[in-house]
């Protein structure tokens, strides 16, 4: 990542001509070859920006970006305050609150969540068209697939349907009932899932994490 | 199909109808349609998003007896903007042409094949008396909740209690329960959970109808109101399946604590306090000796303080609630005075009115430091 900080002037020629008249402004040229120009404002959005893949010349008069689809972008350099360059890595990406991979975790951890004398056989069990979240057997020694999510919509039962057909296919496992367990359930996916005798479950994400909430309830 | 009109009577029976139609049609679009059918100089309108159906029903000069689909939405803007008179509606093919003096529209209908058909409601029929239904029913839909998360919640339970009805709602903060003695609906030990949206509308239709019809299927309920000043309203929703939390072991047979007040001049100061309860603050309520204070500090914008006579007999408290819930609580009860009781500070405190033991409304305090 090259982070540049200077006074310059930048002309855009592509979809659209636009010009940017002389001020101080950041300019980011990130390792996969994006340019972006910043002021000091405006959020995340920059004033002009070329996505990658870019060819950069710099010479004597400033920088040309350059794209496979004729865009071009010339800076014209007038003075540079900051430059400094530095190797962040691979990122390891947006890691939202709730995701399905936690409660997918905390669920495994605490099975008393989907029904008392319930026990684990394993996470991301397989099938052949791909894993089912968890595994289970209920306090009767029934095998219970577990589909999560966070957002419980038609997909995800229709995904759940796929695997517990396979499923069923197992003689060990047969029958093999269905949980859609989700913070949130659609009330048309609820139909669906309760139309194929797939239970529905909504999660309580703090409770999951032990999480009291502020406010008492009455029960 | 055709048939003719007064304006505010065919607007009456698409609003009516068009209640339990869904904003979207989502997975059936022909759902965002109302379906209109004229027969027996009669025109009944049904609206329905497959938990919830509305149908509507009003006499009309019938030309032509038939059946179509109109987008509910748009067939009411239309005959809203027409000037009061008569209103004729012809349907040829796909298309159903709507006439009123020197005014037409041509409105594409949608295909009468998809509307899903709707079974003749099922079980034995019997009759309520539709002011006290409706009366009850006000007090206690407040209390149900409106998340989806948790679908028990968002119905009112009914339920036979010594020969008469019972209605309970809850959304986890509060819960309201109504006793209806004259009101033999279920059998007993039956009970059944009915949306809280359904019963909403149903209040809306009950109007001047002295009577409501219910009969109870296997997975719906049916009532049918026929107001003397009105169209014939039949509204069928599904049960919500599920066991309704047990919410008799949060009533206590006495509390030690006992507050009454004017029931209109604490609402009165409920909601002046109320306005310096900015934020999700609180409201507290200290409750001594034939006084009740009631107190909203919000950080950087100010307090409020009031006192109120009030008869109290108990230990010195302060209690504190959410001030939208316990107004809503004051506001559905009747009668002259109201009576808090309470435990402590942090146990769920009940409110009563002065009329009788049939309703109560059990309100959860907030913690406060």
């Amino acid at each position: 990542m090259r982070l540049v900080i200077a006074r310059c002037t930048v002309d855009y020629d592509g979809r659209l001509q636009a010009h940017l008249p002389e001020a101080t402004r950041l300019i980011m040229v990130k390792a996969d070859g994006c340019v972006a120009i910043h002021a000091d404002g405006g959020a995340y959005k920059p004033l002009n920006w070329m996505n990658a893949p870019n060819r950069l010349v710099i010479d004597d008069e400033g920088w040309v970006v350059t794209s496979p689809k004729g865009e071009s972008l010339r800076i014209t350099i007038h003075e540079v305050f900051s430059d400094v360059e530095h190797e962040l890595g691979v990122d390891p990406g947006l890691q939202k609150d709730g995701v399905e991979a936690h409660l997918q975790e905390l669920l495994a951890r605490d099975m008393a969540t989907l029904g008392q004398g319930w026990t684990l056989v394993r996470r991301e069990y397989p099938t052949d068209i791909g894993p089912v979240d968890l595994m289970c057997r209920d306090d009767e020694g029934g095998a219970v697939a577990v589909e999560i999510k966070r957002r419980g919509e038609i997909d995800g039962v229709e995904q759940l349907t796929r695997y517990l057909d396979r499923l069923d296919r197992d003689g060990n496992l047969r029958p093999v009932s269905g949980v859609f367990a989700a913070q949130e359930i659609r009330p048309q996916a609820r139909v669906l899932a309760e139309s194929r005798g797939i239970r529905c479950v909504t999660l309580d994400y703090d409770a999951l994490r032990g999480i009291e909430p502020n406010e008492m309830t009455l029960f | 199909m055709k048939f003719r009109c007064e304006r505010d009577l065919l607007l009456g029976v698409l609003s009516t109808a068009g209640r339990a139609v869904t904003g979207r049609g989502g997975a059936l679009p022909v759902l965002s349609g109302v379906r209109l059918e004229a027969n027996d100089n009669q025109l009944v309108a049904t609206g329905s998003d497959l938990d919830l159906t509305i149908r509507s029903t009003i006499d009309v000069a019938v030309e032509t007896a038939g059946a179509t689909v109109v987008p509910a939405r748009l067939i009411s803007e239309i005959v809203r903007s027409l000037d009061v008179g008569a209103v004729e509606i012809e349907v040829t093919g796909d298309e159903a042409r709507v006439t009123s003096g020197r005014s037409q529209f041509a409105v594409r209908t949608l295909p009468i094949d998809d509307f899903p058909r709707l079974d003749p409601p099922a079980g034995e029929q019997v009759s309520v008396p539709a002011d006290d239904l409706a009366a009850g029913l006000k007090q206690v839909v407040l209390a149900a909740s409106s998340d989806d998360a948790r679908p028990i919640l968002t119905g009112v339970l009914m339920t036979a209690e010594e020969g008469g009805l019972r209605l309970v709602a809850t959304d986890s903060y509060r819960l309201a329960v109504r006793d209806l003695p004259d009101a033999t609906v279920l059998g007993e030990g039956q009970k059944v959970l009915v949306p809280s949206r359904a019963l909403g509308e149903l209040i809306r239709v009950l109007g001047s109808a002295k009577e409501v019809h219910v009969r109870l299927g296997e997975r719906d309920v049916t009532f049918d109101v026929a107001p003397e000043d009105g169209a014939k309203v039949q509204l069928t929703t599904r049960l919500i399946e599920g066991e309704f939390p047990n919410y008799r072991q949060l009533i206590p047979a006495s509390y030690p604590n006992e507050l009454t007040v004017g029931r209109e001049t604490f609402l009165d100061a409920v909601r002046r306090v109320k306005l310096m309860a900015r934020e999700a603050t609180p409201l507290r309520l200290t409750l001594s000796e034939d006084s009740l204070e009631l107190m909203a500090v919000t950080q950087d914008v100010g307090e409020a303080h009031e006192q109120l006579d009030a008869s109290y007999s108990g230990a010195e408290l302060t209690i504190a609630f959410n001030p939208d819930y316990l107004i809503a609580g004051i506001e559905a009860a009747s009668g002259d005075e109201v009576t808090l009781q309470t435990l402590d500070a942090l146990k769920p405190a009940v409110l009563r009115t002065s009329e009788g033991p049939d309703y109560l409304y059990l309100l959860m305090p907030v913690r406060v430091s």
